[in-house]
């Protein structure tokens, strides 16, 4: 936020200083300069995402593991740090949750974003069955960069349909954007996804949102290869305001 | 009988069927029920049935599963319902609820009617009365056999010593386990006897209550039935001798290496105090109090009223016996935990009768009786909880082994292949496991003509395999991939069971052409 004061104030002393210059080369000049503001603007400076880790709840990686064109490859090593725009904020903290099951089986909504991502057992909301979803309200729209999600990092298990949109309709009818979406054969019914299916684990999954804009996250999921039932341990939003 | 007792058995089978009924279907069949389905598919489809002494128990449960199917609208194996199957335990669980007018004169009326609405909720009673599996086929003649010896015992009728022989043949047929509740119901008639001679100075005589003749028609009747169903209706000679020499596989099995050996506490565990993650606890404590109350009551008082009191010390002696036996057993499996709880409840029923008898106010009264129903309610609770949401949950205590969910999206995508390859369902298919570990898919896999017999179902990858599509263990990628590499793709991974996963290769061609196809589905948007 401060670089981009910093080049809007440059940008209005630049116009006053050149105000004398003939039309088209101040027109150019004008254009040149915009250009750079929001060639600056876009790369941003970044630095590593602040982020902190539960527990290990297991050790290891998954002994089956697949190498596919739907599933990836579970790495024994530490996720490289990811650089976020810097001034970044876990936007999600403590923002109201809703969901698509009205009866939650175990915890409440409460805990997708109440900073508590620890692999315990009253840690995570458990919806029922079936494609099930959870939606964050951001209170107001923001840049987003990067999405975090801990489902159930207590034992090895590959979730399923894995669709993540960002919308600024509650409904998420219009203007919605697909962040991450792993539904493979599109049983849940919200696209054919691309993205891969993975392993949890206590470094969570980490979604490059790329700066899309939106106040409202909705995450989808339909089960795991260890139960039918849906947990959300934590969710994280690490975003800007929006310009 | 009065109508009063009839019209409260009836309620209470109604509200049994109500919690038994209701989505048969949405537990995927466990390993057990898989291997049981088709051996009945056998005995169905091409009348055959032998018996296997190493394997699957006695064959009652496909025979009384005949008129089930038969009278359904499943007009094949093919489409034939995990419901239709799963009808079968329902009704011997509904009708041992039903049978308990056979011991209203032994409990007492009010007793009667507890222990039939206890076994009506039990979480247990109602889980595995939707199970395909032998075990409320076993309860229910054990109890028709305790109840017809009773009665022989009471009046010396022939008719009683043959419908008691009878049930004794037929829990032959059903399990080999059978021969515990006989060697318990023996320990516990001993037990009583001395019981009665030391409390009460009764000498012990057995000779007035037992006619030769009478003893000798039973058993020969029960070795009748029991022959009958292993000799697979008098076309396999060797059958009843396999029936005794099965003996042997299992006292192996019982004693040897096998992932169902659990130290002694696990059904205490399972039946009283069960809290494995996030969720309810799940406990039947309440029959277990209820029972000591009964069995105490029965040992120490002169005197039941409306009961028999030595078919209630008997059945406490039995029960105990029983207990023990499958506690000392190191190969455990939950739902055998039935036979001994069936006779907690009973026990149940007349501890709680007593209990709210015991209090001289009528408030006093009223609040046992209310805490009584209370806890009735609370186990209805967790039978709805056990079957609804928690069906192949571990953190309920009789999900044991069970195949999750994740294996029908797997089945789904099969089908969905099928359906755009040119061969249709006899597309070339196999599965290879390790150790043969890939039940129950040869259920949900049944419609696929090139999985019918042996020669598609793999333990290990052979140097011949070829397939359109192949299911496998994560663990033999490697020969897999050096075997199909070039021609397939693993194109998922799906859970069997929790913490058991296969793979699912598809020929990449194949596999090109379904997606194709696929997207014609709208992409997500982005």
């Amino acid at each position: 936020m401060h670089c981009r004061l910093t080049d809007m104030k440059q940008n209005k002393v630049n116009m006053i200083t050149f105000g004398t210059l003939p039309r088209t080369a101040l027109t150019l000049l004008l254009g040149l300069t915009m250009a750079t503001v929001t060639l600056r603007a876009a790369q941003k400076e970044k630095a590593p995402l602040p982020l902190k880790l539960p527990m290990p709840a297991f050790i290891g990686t998954p002994t089956d593991i697949p190498i596919d064109e739907h599933v990836e490859k579970p790495s024994e090593d530490p996720r490289p740090p990811f650089l976020a725009p810097k001034g970044v904020q876990n936007v999600a903290l403590k923002k109201k949750v809703t969901s698509s099951d009205k009866s939650p089986i175990t915890g409440g909504v409460e805990l997708v974003t109440d900073g508590d991502k620890e692999a315990r057992d009253d840690s995570f909301l458990e919806l029922h069955r079936k494609t099930q979803w959870v939606q964050i309200d951001l209170e107001k729209e923001y840049e987003i960069y990067v999405l975090l999600v801990w489902h159930a990092h207590n034992t090895p298990q590959l979730y399923h349909d894995i669709i993540v949109q960002v919308s600024n309709d509650p409904d998420f009818l219009n203007d919605v954007k697909t962040v991450y979406n792993n539904d493979w054969d599109n049983s849940s019914g919200l696209g054919v996804g691309k993205d891969k299916e993975y392993f949890e684990n206590y470094e969570g999954r980490l979604m490059d949102a790329k700066g899309v804009k939106g106040r409202y996250v909705r995450l989808y999921s339909k089960g795991s290869t260890y139960s039918a039932l849906n947990r959300y341990t934590e969710v994280e939003v690490w975003a800007l305001p929006a310009s | 009988m009065t109508r009063g007792f009839w019209l409260g058995l009836l309620v209470v089978a109604a509200v049994a069927v109500a919690l038994r009924w209701p989505q048969l279907s949405l537990r995927p069949m466990h390993t057990d029920e898989a291997v049981h389905a088709i051996k009945f598919a056998d005995l169905w489809q091409n009348g055959a049935y032998r018996y296997d002494p190493n394997e699957y128990h006695g064959p009652t449960l496909y025979y009384a599963t005949l008129p089930v199917v038969a009278l359904s609208s499943d007009p094949n194996f093919d489409h034939l319902r995990e419901s239709t199957l799963r009808f079968v335990p329902l009704l011997f669980g509904v009708g041992l609820i039903l049978l308990l007018f056979a011991v209203r004169d032994a409990l007492g009326p009010a007793a009667t009617l507890v222990a039939a609405g206890l076994t009506a909720v039990s979480p247990a009673f109602v889980f595995y009365s939707r199970y395909y599996i032998h075990e409320l086929i076993l309860v229910l003649f054990s109890m028709l056999f305790l109840a017809s010896a009773w009665h022989y015992a009471e009046k010396r009728s022939v008719g009683w010593a043959l419908l008691a022989g009878a049930s004794l043949g037929v829990m032959h047929a059903t399990k080999e386990t059978s021969v515990i509740a006989v060697a318990a119901a023996v320990g516990g008639l001993g037990l009583t006897l001395l019981w009665n001679r030391w409390r009460e100075g009764i000498p012990i005589a057995l000779k007035p209550k037992l006619n030769l003749k009478h003893l000798l028609a039973a058993v020969a009747l029960a070795l009748l039935v029991s022959g009958a169903f292993f000799s697979s209706f008098f076309t396999n000679a060797r059958g009843p001798l396999d029936s005794l020499l099965a003996y042997f596989p299992w006292l192996h099995r019982a004693g040897g290496h096998s992932p169902h050996l659990h130290p002694w506490p696990f059904y205490f565990e399972r039946l009283f105090w069960f809290h494995h993650g996030p969720g309810p606890v799940w406990s039947e404590a309440l029959i277990l109090i209820l029972a000591l109350i009964g069995f105490g009551a029965a040992l120490f008082r002169k005197a039941l009223p409306g009961a028999n009191l030595n078919f209630i010390r008997f059945l406490g002696f039995y029960t105990l016996a029983l207990t023990a036996a499958y506690s000392v057993i190191s190969y455990k499996t939950p739902w055998c935990a039935l036979g001994f709880l069936h006779g907690m409840i009973l026990l149940a029923g007349v501890g709680a009768v007593i209990l709210v008898r015991a209090g001289k106010p009528v408030a006093v009264r009223l609040t046992a009786a209310a805490l009584v129903l209370l806890g009735t309610g609370h186990l209805a609770w967790q039978a709805h909880l056990g079957n609804s949401i928690f069906y192949e949950d571990r953190r309920n205590p009789y999900v044991y082994a069970q195949t999750v969910s994740d294996i029908l999206e797997l089945v789904n995508n099969v089908e969905a292949i099928a359906k755009v390859h040119p061969q249709g369902y006899q597309l070339p298919l196999a599965v290879v496991a390790v150790g043969n570990d890939y039940w129950p898919l040869p259920w949900y896999l049944r419609r696929f003509l090139s999985l019918r017999g042996p020669d598609h179902w793999y333990s290990e990858v052979k140097p011949d395999l070829a397939a359109d599509i192949v299911i496998a263990s994560p663990k033999l990628r490697p020969a897999l991939a050096e075997r199909l590499g070039q021609t397939h793709q693993v194109v998922g991974l799906f859970g069997l069971r929790p913490s058991y996963n296969l793979h699912f290769w598809v020929r990449s061609d194949l596999w090109r052409d379904f997606m194709e196809r696929s997207q014609a589905r709208p992409e997500a948007p982005k």
